[in-house]
């Protein structure tokens, strides 16, 4: 029961704007996910919901209740910071308690009850009478879970919670969060600049850059069709490779021409220049002369269970996946093909997705 | 409205931040900043202690004061204790710090032995260096007796008598520097050491080139300190000689406390506590040029 | 480790085989520290010795040159006789009072400053601070003249008020504490905010707990300074009622003027020890408290 509505939410410092007017309604029990490069406005705005940042122009609606200038703990919300931010004089149940007998006059036994079954949905019902500085860093992460957990709020916010673990525990919690969040239902708001968390994690996802909002959406709507180029280039790895081609017109549909390759599309796309998309599964490569294309193979690298190429296709160049067994060696002059039906394309003036193609 | 908001709440951080200063500002106010504020005033007056009437004087006080053969005697007093008694009583710090700097034996005694006379009351440790210093009983002079010296009255001795509140006050003092040196030598990385040895750096070498370049932010803010620390010959003045014998221990701070407390002239007083506070001031801005232009300390 | 460092590192100078005739060689370099050392802690040692060894002497060994370096008898009754001259239980309650009042009143005045210096942003804010750090270079020594004047119009006088006001605010605590503040993780604060706590709040429950090493180290370098404090109580203070230890071992040495070194020297004993004894326990707090008071 909690819905989240930010309403032209702007943040300005010294005049400055950090971030420009975001429209973003976080649905009840979601998993919204905040992405984007560092700088980009992501943890201003989570700050900015949590009340620990004004809000410089615009609404914050929790529940159809303006709280835009409400004081933090006035907006039923918990918090986990990207270093924990736990007491160190305190110990773990300590750390848990506090906010509770601040914010609430629950009484110590109801208290003593929310820590422990937190405690042990988290797995840290041994750890309690620890001090942080006696904990793992993994075990900081539960109890830092713990302290919101305990408080019951409407919505739980996190900022980078995980890049202070390696890489193993990253994927470890990252199960975990997916867990808490489907078994309590709970409404996350969740910033991280790592697209494969945003992509695992959120049930939607928000990708935020130089302080707008770029594109909303369900993670794989985001992969598949991506509203502008940085959208498409800061999902995936690697990367989708983009190729400037010249639009003519050409009967009911046109003509794409690239510096070295023209194809027909079925359809017209409205400008005149364009940048061809096209993700590394979606370039299909072979030693014969089918392609539409030919490009000189740059690099070669085995990751394992397939192999990426870095193709030069004249002044462009695009990353290829494929199995290893049809690598194709470094040096190498191969012809290629791209899967029209997955490709897309956008306005080369201002980056944005063009409906057909 | 709502751009209003955050100047609101603006406007109220600054209101608490001048609250929550607000107790200290009235106290620097009364009693640092109107005190040097008030004298600077003084100083154009005639003022008495205990006379409500204040009569202007204009220059006069000051020059009075270009005349005042006793004010150039303080002055000097106060020169060569301050240039003299600093640098020493670093020096022996240095020494004593660097011979602790090592895994050493008996480390926390020495360190203790070094240390203690700044914990003595200045009053208690004036006292009792007169008693060492004192003719005849004295055990200094015992000990010169001894090794076939003669006997001086030190604090009866016009040569000898500033000198030697400068020797106890290196005695009290150097303990305290040594500390500090100390900590800023644990913070110099070994391998620098290390690295020097293997170049075939000779130890005093290390010492002039390696330790003393990265410790001298902390030499800086010692010789702040030291400074500060050398107004405090008011007291072994007054417990140890009141400014004799012939004015050869009077210096400025036991200057203004004569004129002002026994003479009662305050305005006069006053003109000399501005002299202090502009040769202490300019003795800052002198080692801030010379030395802290490359050690910067405090503000950040 | 130097084991380790030799074995690591290949140096002609020192191989392997060199390891006894080095450890050895280091064992003589520590000697000769210890040979430079010992005599000069010897040397600052002894005014301390003397103090104690003369105020259990005899009078009249004093003066005697024949006399040896240890008293005769011990003269315990020495102590006796120099509390009896002078009414020193007032002077330690009034040195307890003093000390205690300028302490409590310091560690509020540095603590709101320094959170404010720490975290909050209002205009004004680096004039205001080199205001408070300009008081560390205008102690009493330089303003005694006309804070005497101040403290005579306000009519306190003679009092003890009179010793703790000029002390309340303190540039060097706000400062000292300002870095520690500093060091706090934004963090912690701002999870203390969603925590329900305002300023206060945070202050109490966060920020004092994480600098208390400072806060102790500044207590002790307080009490030390003040404790001792000498020129200004003597400034402002002219009866029995009101006078601290200091102070009045000040006044007996003038009235005895060398005539008693013994009951003197007793005295001394009793004025220094609260501070050598604590000194002695907490060894490890105070030395820690000195060494870093200036470097953070």
């Amino acid at each position: 029961m909690a819905e989240v509505v930010l309403q032209g939410v702007s943040k300005a410092y010294a005049g400055r704007p950090t971030v420009h007017a975001v429209d973003l309604t976080i649905a009840d029990k979601e998993f919204m996910v905040l992405v984007g490069p560092s700088g980009c406005g992501k943890s201003t705005t989570l700050r900015m919901v949590a009340g620990l940042e004004d809000i410089t122009a615009g609404r914050l609606l929790i529940d159809g209740a303006d709280v835009t200038h409400a004081a933090p703990q006035k907006r039923d919300i918990a918090m986990v910071f990207q270093s924990y931010a736990l007491y160190p004089h305190m110990t773990a149940f300590r750390n848990m308690a506090f906010g509770l007998l601040k914010t609430t006059d629950l009484g110590k036994a109801e208290v003593d009850r929310r820590i422990r079954e937190a405690a042990e949905i988290l797995h840290i019902g041994h750890l309690l009478e620890r001090k942080p500085n006696q904990l793992s860093g993994g075990e900081r992460q539960r109890v830092a879970i713990g302290r919101a957990l305990v408080r019951q709020p409407k919505v739980f916010l996190f900022d980078e919670p995980l890049s202070n673990l390696d890489a193993k525990l990253r994927t470890r919690m990252r199960g975990e969060l997916k867990r808490l969040h489907k078994e309590l239902g709970l409404t996350v708001i969740y910033v991280t600049h790592d697209q494969i968390e945003a992509m695992t994690l959120g049930t939607r996802v928000a990708i935020l850059s130089e302080g707008r909002l770029q594109q909303v959406g369900a993670p794989m709507e985001l992969y598949m069709h991506p509203a502008n180029t940085f959208v498409a280039t800061f999902i995936g790895t690697p990367e989708m490779s983009l190729l400037r081609c010249a639009v003519r017109p050409e009967g009911n549909g046109s003509l794409l021409q690239h510096e070295r390759f023209l194809t027909a599309l079925p359809a017209r796309p409205d400008a005149a220049e364009v940048f061809l998309g096209v993700r590394p599964e979606e370039i299909l490569i072979s030693q014969s002369a089918e392609g539409i294309t030919r490009g000189i193979v740059e690099r070669t690298e085995l990751i394992g269970s397939e192999a990426l190429a870095e193709i030069l296709i004249g002044r462009d160049r695009v990353v290829a996946r494929m199995p290893i067994s049809e690598a194709p060696e470094s040096g190498e002059e191969v012809s290629l093909t791209f899967d029209f039906g997955r490709a897309r394309l956008f306005d080369a003036t201002n980056g944005r997705a063009l409906t057909s193609i | 409205m709502v751009f209003g908001a955050t100047l609101r709440a603006r406007i109220r951080e600054a209101g608490l931040a001048y609250l929550l200063l607000l107790p200290s500002l009235l106290f620097l106010a009364a009693f640092t900043y109107w005190p040097i504020l008030r004298s600077l005033w003084f100083s154009f007056h005639d003022v008495v202690l205990g006379d409500s009437k204040i009569i202007w004087l204009g220059l006069e006080n000051y020059q009075r004061l270009w005349g005042d053969r006793l004010f150039w005697r303080s002055l000097g007093n106060t020169v060569f204790y301050t240039v003299l008694t600093i640098p020493l009583a670093i020096a022996c710090a240095l020494l004593m710090a660097v011979a602790l700097d090592s895994k050493l034996r008996g480390m926390a005694i020495y360190r203790s032995a070094f240390f203690y006379p700044v914990m003595i009351p200045s009053v208690a440790a004036g006292m009792v260096w007169v008693f060492l210093y004192s003719a005849g009983y004295g055990p200094i002079n015992q000990g010169l007796r001894f090794i076939g010296l003669p006997d001086t009255a030190w604090l009866y001795d016009s040569t000898w008598a500033l000198p030697a509140i400068m020797v106890m006050s290196v005695w009290k003092y150097s303990g305290y520097f040594m500390l500090i040196l100390l900590a800023a030598l644990k913070l110099v990385p070994s391998d620098l050491y290390e690295a020097a040895r293997l170049d075939g750096v000779s130890a005093w070498d290390r010492l002039i080139h390696i330790t003393l370049p990265l410790i001298s932010p902390t030499l800086y803010f010692v010789v702040i300190i030291g400074l500060l620390h050398s107004y405090q010959i008011f007291d072994y003045v007054y417990v140890m000689t009141h400014g004799g014998p012939a004015d050869a221990t009077n210096v400025l701070t036991f200057y203004i406390y004569q004129n002002g407390f026994q003479y009662q002239d305050i305005g006069y007083a006053s003109t000399l506590a501005n002299v202090l506070l502009l040769f202490v001031g300019g003795l800052i801005a002198v080692i801030a040029t010379v030395f802290g232009r490359r050690v910067h300390y405090l503000g950040r | 480790m130097t084991s380790l460092q030799i074995q690591t590192i290949p140096s002609p100078a020192a191989p392997p085989m060199a390891e006894p005739a080095r450890s050895a060689l280091t064992a003589l370099r520590r000697g000769w520290l210890h040979l430079l050392l010992v005599p000069l802690a010897l040397l600052w040692l002894s005014p301390l010795l003397w103090i104690l060894v003369t105020s259990l002497k005899a009078r009249t060994e004093v003066f005697d040159p024949a006399a040896g370096f240890w008293p005769l008898a011990l003269q315990w009754s020495n102590y006796p006789a120099a509390l009896s001259v002078a009414p020193f239980g007032t002077y330690l309650v009034n040195s307890v009072m003093v000390t205690g009042g300028i302490l409590i009143a310091q560690l509020v005045t540095i603590t709101l400053a320094a959170y404010t210096f720490a975290r909050l942003t209002f205009p004004g804010k680096n004039l205001l601070f080199t205001l408070f750090l300009l008081q560390i270079m205008f102690p009493i020594y330089a303003t005694f003249l006309t804070n005497f004047v101040t403290v005579r119009e306000f009519g306190i006088l003679n009092s003890l008020p009179a010793m703790i006001v000029p002390f309340v605010a303190s540039g060097y605590g706000t400062f000292m504490l300002r870095q520690a503040f500093r060091q706090v993780p934004t963090e912690l604060a701002d999870a203390a905010r969603l925590d329900g706590c305002g300023h206060f709040g945070i202050l109490w429950h966060v920020y004092l707990p994480l600098v208390k090493p400072t806060l102790i180290a500044f207590g002790i370098i307080t009490v030390v300074t003040h404790w001792n404090d000498y020129m200004w109580p003597l400034l402002v203070t002219n009866s029995e009622g009101v006078r601290t230890l200091p102070i009045g071992l000040g006044l007996l040495a003038k009235s005895d003027s060398g005539a008693d070194w013994t009951r003197l020297m007793a005295a001394t004993v009793v004025v220094v020890s609260p501070l050598l004894l604590l000194f002695v326990i907490f060894q490890r707090r105070f030395v820690d408290s000195f060494m870093h008071a200036g470097l953070k």
